[in-house]
């Protein structure tokens, strides 16, 4: 039956990109270049972080982003706009509405805890700890900590909505039309603004006003990721280029991490902008080519990993700060403190979907047991 | 045998108009033609009819529902068209099919599919690039398809074009064919009625001047042309509606013809000549300017 | 008058029916109203005040022209008589105008309401703030309840193009008479939220107006005679 049809590789490669997400924030805490702005930034530290972890920032949300649009895509075509609605807001909006408190509650008491208790704190401990003495501390802005991709997809789906009631004639298949090469090529150029107004590498959208920087960014990736549901094709015009887009990503990234060494302002030049662009892009599309040579398929392991992804990305945060908060005044290296953080997190993550979350009310709502692809997409 | 719609004693005053004193009925099955002029009073009788006005006296009883208090259920088994009703013009005809199928329960898709190949349009189009024969065409389509038990429908062969007004008339004759269902339509033009109707109602400012079944109505007039001097005086011969003298030639319409009538008339000295039917224009045309019933 | 039981389907149908009429323009609105919280969410002194500005013309923009959509094109195109023609009361018509345009109007008023207040408190603007902007956005309510109402009661295009740009102007005077109460306007500027009883009792009345002219266009309407 052509529902039940599973896009395995999409939803491999969304989980890949969940749980990336896991790694990639652990892996902060010892990055030399975030240690000023990160809350657990740890005494131990490794230049060998920011060489991995800034490659994959740029292109692992971008991928998230791409699945996201094809799912959405492919639920419109099956239940129409307001089917598209109520879903999203079943799956998205609630889980946002619901988590977004508890877990910023949960950071921010761990955080407080933190500051008061431990004997090395980080940068941002210290400033939190002097604020705490103030007799009265400015509260911090509300936001949405790393569930922004949440708030960011429902105003994408709002966004879906506008620009099929308002643009005219059917620009996709004049997108779709173009040569493989020229996608390629145009498509950063597209992004390059977006990046140019940011500070690289790009932060977290983390703030209840959404940022023009952040839909010029990620929203091109939804839209890709809408233009290929159905057209799944498309990936496979990109098969050839695929190892040199990757040979020239890394050439790029190079060049990236040398302008970054004598750059620190608050908005990146266009030079850094263009070489995030073409990285973002092309390593997205090299994911997407390998992703279906290689994921599409699934078994039993695969399936509960990416079942579980939504539920140990929502989660995974405050439990890392714990613990990494108690690594902080370990005398470990930073190879031991970071296997330790990424393992540990994602035990304690995996046993509570096993336990508390798979066959509750909370897996419903997370709708990661449904049997059909759409159903969790984009989460 | 049940009626398609009741009226009686019903009044409804405008400004500078007034219904009066209404008082109609309709057995189901049937087929009546409403004659009048521009502002005789036509669409305000069926507005009432059809729930969008309402009467300021009088009681209305529309396929067995009072009106208004029972009109939703009315409504659901009413077709109803007036001249200046208009669609979405920024819809397209599909739309607006889906619009009144998801509110019909009875909304018969394939008639709906005949209908737009018989009337030649398309459903994919916008309204507003209809033509005003595509437009009424449209209209008179989207109460068809979803089979009412009375449709009530002011002009509706108004402004078309003579192929689209044939193909209007015979989409009519069609849903006319199924005994059960009555119509009532309002027309400036006689030779529709003529041809569809099994009732005719003429209006004249305000007021009925006749509802009579088409063969007896046509039957009892007559244009008669005599010769002679006699010239009859109106007063004293009723059955006369109109008399015009031309010389020694006089021409009489006459409303209650008779073989006696004729009898009478050659004892007062007038020599017939001839003595023919009418057609219901003419027969419309002189009840009015007789200003009195027919 | 109308006994008949209210018609929830077709009553449905009728708003989605509206939505549809009027998607384009508040696909526009809305994409305007996310471009104003981006403006807004830049942080500078003039983003801040274009986007706001924006995010009322857009807040204007949708009430307007869901009124203008809904009751007066369809007045004046003869759609009006369509509708009618459909199994519906004219309790049902006012009770479908009435929801889908309160629903349009009240989503993105509310959610502007609240994004309002938690800017004025997590932000150093000062906390007494609030209660202003429950006054002014209490008479953004009141001048749109007006404005419908007229809409559905009164046919001439002029009173209604009057009745929407008069409320909404009236906005000046009723900021200009509160800054003339001492007891609202001396807690402006105070980090403590104070609600002074006149401030209170102007409240009350802008939301028992706002519910009182709605009610009552509907009793007007109600008793209409003609329905097309």
């Amino acid at each position: 039956m052509h529902d039940t049809v599973r896009f395995h590789y999409m939803d491999n490669l969304r989980a890949l990109a969940m749980l990336a997400g896991v790694v990639f924030h652990a892996a902060l805490a010892y990055s030399p270049l975030l240690h000023p702005y990160f809350p657990t930034a740890d005494r131990a530290q490794s230049p060998a972080i920011d060489l991995v972890i800034w490659w994959l920032h740029l292109f692992r949300m971008p991928l998230f982003f791409v699945v996201a649009g094809f799912f959405a895509a492919m639920l419109l075509n099956k239940r129409g706009m307001a089917g598209l609605f109520l879903n999203r807001l079943r799956r998205i909006g609630l889980p946002l509405v619901i988590f977004c408190p508890l877990v910023i509650a949960a950071m921010s008491y761990s955080t407080l805890h933190a500051a008061a208790y431990v004997r090395n704190p980080s940068p941002v401990l210290l400033m939190i700890r002097q604020f705490s003495q103030m007799a009265n501390p400015p509260a911090p802005p509300p936001g949405t900590g790393h569930l922004w991709f949440l708030y960011y997809l429902l105003f994408f789906y709002v966004l879906t909505w506008v620009a099929r009631s308002l643009v005219p004639g059917k620009p996709g298949n004049f997108m779709r039309g173009l040569k493989p090469g020229w996608q390629l090529l145009l498509f950063p150029m597209l992004l390059a603004p977006a990046l140019a107004s940011v500070s690289a590498p790009h932060p977290a959208p983390e703030s209840l006003f959404p940022q023009f920087w952040a839909f010029g960014f990620y929203g091109p990736f939804f839209v890709f990721g809408y233009l290929l549901s159905g057209h799944e094709a498309l990936i496979d015009r990109f098969r050839g280029f695929a190892p040199w887009l990757l040979l020239a990503s890394v050439a790029l990234y190079g060049a990236f991490l040398y302008l970054l060494r004598r750059h620190v302002p608050t908005a990146a030049s266009v030079p850094i902008a263009l070489i995030e662009a073409c990285i973002s892009v092309w390593m997205t599309c090299v994911c997407l080519v390998a992703g279906r040579l290689l994921l599409n398929r699934s078994n039993r392991l695969l399936r509960y990993l990416s079942d579980a992804s939504y539920w140990v990305y929502i989660v995974h945060l405050p439990i890392l700060f714990v613990i990494q908060y108690r690594l902080m005044d370990m005398a470990w290296g930073w190879g031991a403190k970071f296997t330790v953080s990424v393992v540990a997190t994602f035990a304690v993550c995996l046993l509570s979907y096993h336990l508390l979350v798979r066959k509750t009310v909370v897996g419903r709502l997370l709708g990661t047991r449904m049997p059909v692809a759409g159903s969790a997409a984009g989460a | 045998m049940s009626t398609a719609f009741a009226l009686s004693g019903v009044t409804k005053r405008y400004e500078n108009f007034a219904l009066r004193d209404i008082d109609l009925s309709m057995p189901e099955g049937q087929v009546m033609g409403l004659v009048g002029v521009n502002g005789a009073g036509k669409t305000t009788l069926l507005r009432i009819l059809g729930g969008l006005a309402l009467a300021d006296t009088g009681t209305v009883e529309v396929l067995g529902h009072d009106m208004p208090a029972q009109q939703v259920a009315a409504k659901s088994d009413l077709g109803f068209a007036t001249e200046d009703m208009r669609l979405f013009k920024t819809r397209t005809l599909r739309w607006h099919m889906d619009f009144v199928r998801s509110i019909y329960p009875g909304w018969d898709e394939v008639y709906a599919a005949d209908l737009l190949r018989r009337f030649d349009l398309r459903a994919e189009q916008r309204l507003a690039g209809f033509s005003h024969g595509q437009r009424v065409k449209a209209l008179l389509m989207l109460n068809f398809a979803r089979r009412p038990k009375l449709l009530l429908l002011d002009e509706p062969t108004t402004g078309l074009d003579p192929v689209a007004r044939d193909e209007v008339l015979e989409a009519l004759a069609d849903v006319l064919r199924d005994e059960a269902r009555s119509v009532l339509f309002s027309s400036h033009n006689t030779k529709d009625i003529e041809q569809m109707a099994d009732t005719i109602t003429f209006v004249h400012n305000g007021t009925l001047l006749a509802s009579r079944d088409k063969e007896s109505f046509l039957d009892d007039w007559r244009r008669v042309i005599c010769h002679g001097s006699w010239v009859p005086d109106k007063a004293a011969w009723p059955e006369i509606a109109a008399v015009r003298q031309n010389g020694s030639i006089v021409e009489l319409k006459v409303r209650q013809f008779s073989a006696g009538l004729l009898e009478r008339m050659q004892t007062q000295g007038a020599e017939i000549r001839s003595a023919d039917p009418m057609n219901l224009e003419d027969i419309f045309v002189t009840t009015v300017r007789a200003g009195g019933a027919a | 008058m109308n006994r008949s039981p209210l018609n929830w389907p077709v009553i449905r149908l009728l708003v989605a029916k509206d939505w549809q009429l009027f998607q384009q323009q508040l696909a526009a609105c809305v994409f305007g109203g996310i471009v104003a919280l981006c403006l807004i969410g830049m942080a500078t002194g003039w983003s801040f005040y274009l986007g706001s500005l924006l995010l009322i013309v857009m807040l204007v923009c949708t009430s307007c022209f869901s009124i203008s959509n809904s009751l007066l094109v369809e007045r004046k195109e003869h759609t009006l008589a369509f509708v009618m023609s459909l199994p519906v009361t004219p309790l049902d018509y006012y009770l479908s105008k009435l929801i889908g345009n309160l629903v349009t109007f009240l989503v993105p008023f509310l959610a502007m309401l609240a994004g309002t207040v938690l800017v004025i408190l997590y932000t150093p603007l000062p906390d007494g703030l609030v209660v202003l902007s429950l006054l002014i956005f209490g008479h953004v309510l009141l001048a749109y309840a007006v404005s419908l109402s007229v809409a559905m009661a009164v046919e001439s295009e002029g009173w209604n193009i009057f009745a929407m740009i008069a409320s909404m102007l009236l906005i000046n005077p009723l900021i200009m008479l509160l800054g003339q109460i001492p007891a609202i306007n001396d807690h402006v500027k105070a980090d403590t939220i104070y609600f002074a009883p006149v401030a209170v009792a102007i409240l009350l009345a802008q939301a028992t107006l706002s519910v009182v002219v709605l009610a009552a266009t509907g009793w007007v309407h109600c008793r209409k005679k003609s329905f097309y």
